[in-house]
């Protein structure tokens, strides 16, 4: 068994304890299967001044995708709250964009594709 | 081509310390010998022997990254590194391959490409020792044993990828060498069904003392020309590194690629330094598992070791060593500092106090748990480090306000 499911599970928890250290109070997440690729769309609000933490969340959610240390630790993301595992949603994902601005609520795009495409 | 040259160097000097006769003679007692620990390759091999079996490994490791066409990360230099460092103490040429083929099978059986589980391959030949226990320690027909050591050897591999993962979340990544609790768990269930079949197993201590002259200046020269290299790539500075101390540690913090070569490369040789001097001064002898233990160290600088997170550990295992029966500069101690830093992420990330309190647990759990897989796991100190961190994290957390 591949858990590609449940990978794609771990990925929302991941990115709810991340909302949630950010101070969000409402965030809604949209995730669509289709034959190539797993799509999941989130919005959130966060608190003022957290920007900084944001362009963080960027450098991270783009590292490359790293499909031989996905598998060895996926299982860790979404399963603390003291600490993030970010840096290996990124390794797990093909695409990611992340969009904010002074105010606004962060939306953030994910793409993990069924077949790699990053070699 | 860094990790190439690495390899090259401890081939090189390997090739330097004997002759050629000695190290193909010594490569093959290195082979014969079990491997159970604490069995230095100095000891059992030579001094030119274990670093020839310690270069080839490097070398061998990094070629198959190469083959694999693997992205070189901070574990792939852990990796490589935990290789050449257990080529001096307990994985050789020949008992690593049969749990590669193991994983292999395990990912032709998952219809998946080798190369997702090359690391879990890599780092589970932790259990390469049962490999040649089973073919040359036990008293039993050759043409028994052998068939029977490159059975088990090849179905640990195979059941290793999903039990690595799976125990992962046990301690939360806050124990570096997951392979290592993981390896602990399936040697103990091994090692009870020999023992219930009558066949006596117990940990031993081969630990060489001479050669220190050597091997210190063949450490201070890797590692000084590791920070020196690091600090011109970095623009002949140390800028960065107050920054990288400040990450945790935790699985997954990949230094290489979270912050670049050039402070990884830093990170890395101050890193080794500081372990070789601890060593030194403590009056602890440069030998294969120490320089194992010190190689790890260096290794993992680029996944998730930092001076700031490895030290409360070594003053954690000092107290043990102070206030115990045991003495800091014995072999079990000496190891136990090394490699708890597997449990340096606690360090990072609930602070000093607790990196304290993990090594000290640690250096007294880690004596207690080689009897269980009779020293047949090589990661001993992930096995332990997996038991204190799975049972601190929760108390640690447990205490931790909301934020």
């Amino acid at each position: 068994m591949k858990h590609e499911r449940l990978k794609i599970s771990k990925i929302v928890e991941e990115l709810m304890n991340y909302f949630f250290y950010m101070g969000a109070t409402e965030f809604n997440f949209n995730v669509q299967e289709t034959e190539e690729h797993f799509r999941i769309y989130c919005q959130s609000n966060y608190k003022e001044n957290s920007l900084k933490k944001l362009e963080k969340l960027v450098k991270l959610l783009h590292c490359t995708k790293h499909e031989e240390l996905e598998e060895y630790y996926w299982t860790l993301t979404g399963d603390c709250d003291v600490a993030n595992e970010l840096s290996l949603v990124g390794m797990m994902i093909d695409e990611a964009t992340v969009r904010y601005g002074e105010g606004e609520d962060v939306e953030i795009t994910l793409y993990r594709y069924k077949v790699n495409k990053s070699k | 081509m860094v990790l190439v040259a690495w390899g090259l160097t401890l081939l090189g000097f390997g090739l330097a310390m004997d002759t050629p006769r000695g190290i193909l003679s010594g490569l093959y007692r290195i082979i014969v010998e079990p491997d159970f620990l604490i069995t230095d390759y100095i000891s059992v091999g030579g001094l030119g022997a274990a670093f020839v079996n310690a270069g080839l490994l490097m070398l061998i490791s990094t070629g198959m990254l190469r083959f694999l066409d693997i992205k070189i990360t901070g574990a792939s230099i852990s990796g490589v590194w935990l290789m050449s460092g257990f080529g001096l103490f307990g994985k050789n040429i020949l008992n690593v391959w049969f749990i590669i083929l193991g994983v292999w099978l395990f990912s032709c059986f998952q219809k998946e490409k080798f190369s997702k589980y090359v690391y879990i391959a890599l780092f589970g030949t932790s259990l390469a020792p049962i490999v040649t226990q089973i073919i040359f320690g036990l008293n039993m027909p050759k043409t028994f044993s052998i068939p029977l050591g490159m059975f088990t050897g090849i179905a640990v591999g195979f059941i290793l990828p999903p039990l690595s993962t799976h125990m992962m979340r046990i301690h939360q990544g806050f124990n570096l060498y997951n392979i290592g609790f993981t390896a602990g768990i399936v040697g103990t269930i091994l090692v009870s069904i020999f023992k219930s079949n009558g066949l006596q197993m117990d940990t031993r201590i081969i630990w060489s003392t001479a050669h220190q002259m050597p091997l210190a200046i063949l450490l201070g020269i890797l590692f000084a020309s590791m920070v020196g290299m690091g600090y011109v790539y970095n623009g002949m500075s140390f800028r960065g590194l107050q920054k990288l101390y400040k990450y945790s540690g935790r699985a997954v913090t990949d230094f290489l690629v979270l912050e670049g070569f050039p402070l990884t490369l830093i990170n890395m040789g101050v890193n080794g330094i500081f372990a070789t001097v601890y060593v030194i001064l403590v009056g602890g002898a440069l030998n294969g598992p120490v320089i194992g233990g010190i190689f790890t160290i260096v290794g993992f600088s680029a996944f998730g070791k930092h001076l700031s997170n490895i030290f409360p550990i070594f003053i954690g295992v000092a107290l043990g060593g102070l206030t115990k029966m045991w003495a800091v500069n014995e072999p079990g101690m000496l190891l136990a500092a090394l490699f708890g830093t597997t449990l340096a992420p606690i360090a990072g990330q609930f602070g000093w106090g607790y990196g304290v309190i993990a090594g000290f647990l640690h250096s007294l759990v880690v004596q207690n748990v080689g009897y269980l897989h009779a020293g047949l796991n090589l990661y001993n100190n992930g096995f332990s480090g997996g038991i204190v961190a799975a049972t601190l994290i929760p108390i640690i957390e447990a205490f931790q306000k909301e934020e």
